[in-house]
């Protein structure tokens, strides 16, 4: 047993090498193929990210909703439960929150801040509830689903910025107080100055920490990952297998909503229509490629925070949309690479 | 004007009929690739690709035919390559999808932005060729003189007749159904997987394409969750093509309702109608409208 997880954490990271150098190798391949130098391109991304307290700090800020979502999709991959929902979660609980937030501002700090969190954690832990019941109650696999929850999510959240909150004509809520808003690392650092980097990426690595915690060093952690790896086993050794599942769906869920702290708390101070930007997907890809291990996703998200603010700072040199390629790239060569590495693992036992 | 004047008049109908064609031919070329049991949840992503190839190479090229053609390779290109990651790698097929919608969609992107400079949309294009003289009818000329609309509507006996009627369908089911039983009596499931998967490459192509053709240009956004629209149909349709092109016209008349009370300006959430699919899809799932169930061995790689 002992030399089984040894073996496999040798392949995790041969197969996490090999994907990121054949991502760099294809990226750069696209990048000579539009004529450029991608030794210039990678220079300017080095550069600009860590050059400057700026930089480091939008990258880090992008590394944040990242981390959060990774995690939370994490619990539930770890469950064999294909979380495809997240986008339509997150933007729930990050809307709640900026009503809660804007409407309950008479509060005391001390009572505001957990009710915002609650109120959050509660509605996005009720939309991931829906395609969990419907999985363990009817059978039916959670991936359509949670992919046809996203859809009336954001349909619901539209028709109620439109009809009820919206400021007029945009598609935001309104400005919540200055006083509740998360203070920015550049409040108390200098050198990240300008940036919107702010507390919540402490609470995010806390987060990360926290399930990590969670699933390798408690009872709870083990039941979850028994479910995930075989059903009937779990059964047959006394584990309640809907109740983890439920309860791991619950917390997966609730827990994106987390990212309204960065985003409406941290940043803007309100929601606003379209934030997320396929976070909920681009979570599934940092995930993967951590083995939805929270600590590696700390890593993950961070590398893909870089590219994210990376591909702004060479926008004038190759479109930034190139991320998006880079990042699907990625996604794609773990999988596959991972998939070759083990095959070869086997074949040799 | 008068909404219910409008609803039953031939404009409405070709309006329907419209929104239809890209919903079923999604709907379909989702369906052959689950017959033989392997899911594809990136119609959306095939559908963004061929859309955008076809504007391009019409930009390009000036040449629609010639678009049409390069567009449908690409996606069955595309198609190889999803069948490489699910059918030979054995792959996750629902991550799989995930990756080539974020890759699909980016690539457009970024290659739009290379190409046009514009995040928004490419310059305009020809559509394709309509037949002639039924074009100049009235109201549904255009709809009844498309050559893609024409192939969409012969798709539903077609793809009837090629599940249920001919040995290709009977293997493909087997594969998505029981690939072990089916490759004992000698059915080379592997392949007909690819078959199936590749079909609803040039199905998605074509949905894609038939947008773009229509609209005259790509826009980035434009394929607006049609893909995903596509497989709740087929979900509702519960695999069948009788009963998914039901779906398609039900969603597409949904859709052809809401853009006439936007047009007649009565004031209706529309973000409540464009919900409807989506909501019945779950309440198809959950059992409280009729039932559903997929292929037997549908998303199990072998």
């Amino acid at each position: 047993m002992e030399l089984r997880l040894k073996n496999k954490l040798r392949e995790n990271i041969i197969s996490i090498t090999i994907s990121l150098i054949l991502t760099l190798f294809i990226t750069s391949v696209i990048i000579l193929l539009i004529g450029k130098n991608p030794f210039d391109i990678f220079g300017i991304i080095i550069s600009e990210v860590f050059g400057s307290g700026y930089g480091l700090g939008q990258a880090l800020f992008k590394a944040t909703p990242l981390i959060i979502t990774g995690s939370a999709l994490a619990i539930c991959f770890h469950a064999s439960l294909f979380n495809i929902g997240a986008e339509g979660q997150l933007n729930l609980g990050a809307f709640v929150m900026s009503l809660a937030a804007f409407y309950f501002s008479a509060l005391p700090a001390y009572l505001l801040f957990p009710v915002v969190i609650i109120l959050g954690f509660a509605v996005s832990a009720f939309w991931g509830y829906i395609p969990a019941i419907i999985k363990i109650k009817k059978g039916v696999s959670e991936v359509i689903t949670t992919i046809m929850m996203n859809f009336i999510a954001m349909a619901l959240i539209n028709f109620l910025l439109i009809e009820f909150f919206a400021v007029k004509s945009t598609v935001r809520t309104e400005k919540i107080a200055d006083w509740i808003m998360i203070p920015k690392l550049s409040a108390y650092f200098q050198f990240f100055q300008g940036s919107s980097v702010n507390l919540t990426f402490f609470i995010a690595l806390a987060l990360a920490f926290a399930v990590y915690f969670m699933l390798y060093k408690t009872k709870f952690g083990y039941y979850i990952k028994a479910v995930g790896f075989n059903e009937t086993a779990a059964k047959y050794i006394g584990i309640k297998n809907n109740r983890i599942m439920l309860l791991s769906f619950l917390i997966g869920s609730g827990l994106t909503s987390l990212v309204g702290l960065n985003f409406v708390l941290g940043y803007k101070g309100y929601y606003e229509f379209g934030f997320s930007n396929n976070l909920g997907f681009t979570a599934i890809a940092v995930a993967l490629l951590a083995k939805n291990n929270p600590i590696g996703i700390i890593f993950t998200s961070l590398l893909f925070g870089m590219l994210d603010y990376g591909g702004l700072t060479v926008n004038t040199v190759i479109p930034k949309e190139i991320m998006f390629v880079v990042q699907a790239v990625v996604i794609l060569s773990i999988l596959s690479v991972d998939k070759i590495v083990n095959n070869y693992f086997q074949s040799k036992d | 004007m008068d909404i219910f004047g409008y609803i039953i008049s031939l404009s409405f109908l070709a309006q329907v009929l419209r929104l239809f064609t890209p919903y079923y031919l999604g709907a379909s070329a989702a369906n052959f690739s689950e017959r033989g049991g392997v899911i594809n949840i990136a119609i959306e992503g095939f559908m963004i690709t061929s859309a955008f190839c076809y504007a391009l190479f019409a930009v390009l090229t000036g040449n629609v035919l010639l678009s049409l053609f390069l567009a449908v390779t690409i996606n069955i290109l595309f198609s190889l390559l999803y069948s490489a990651f699910t059918i030979k790698l054995k792959i996750n097929q629902i991550v799989t999808g995930v990756g080539f919608n974020l890759l699909m969609a980016g690539l457009a992107k970024f290659i739009m932005m290379l190409i046009f400079r514009s995040s928004s949309n490419t310059p305009r294009i020809e559509s394709l060729p309509h037949i002639p003289f039924i074009a100049d009818m009235p109201g549904i000329g255009k709809v009844l003189a498309d050559y893609i609309i024409i192939f969409t509507f012969l798709l539903v006996p077609i793809s009837q007749y090629l599940i249920y009627k001919t040995k290709f369908g009977l293997r493909l089911r087997s594969a998505g159904e029981n690939p072990a039983a089916a490759e004992s009596l000698g059915v080379n499931v592997r392949n007909y997987k690819l078959y199936g998967v590749m079909l609803s490459g040039f199905l998605s192509a074509l949905a894609g394409i038939w947008l773009a053709s229509n609209q005259n240009s790509f826009s980035d956004g434009m394929i607006a969750g049609r893909g995903y629209i596509a497989i709740a149909a087929m979900i509702i349709g519960k695999w069948k093509p009788w009963n998914i092109f039901w779906a398609c016209i039900m969603f597409a008349a949904f859709e052809a309702f809401e853009i006439s009370l936007q047009i007649s300006g009565i004031n209706f959430p529309s973000q409540l109608l464009q919900m409807l699919p989506y909501l019945i899809t779950v309440l198809v799932l959950i059992g409280f409208i009729g039932k559903t169930k997929p292929p037997a061995a549908d998303g199990i790689p072998y």
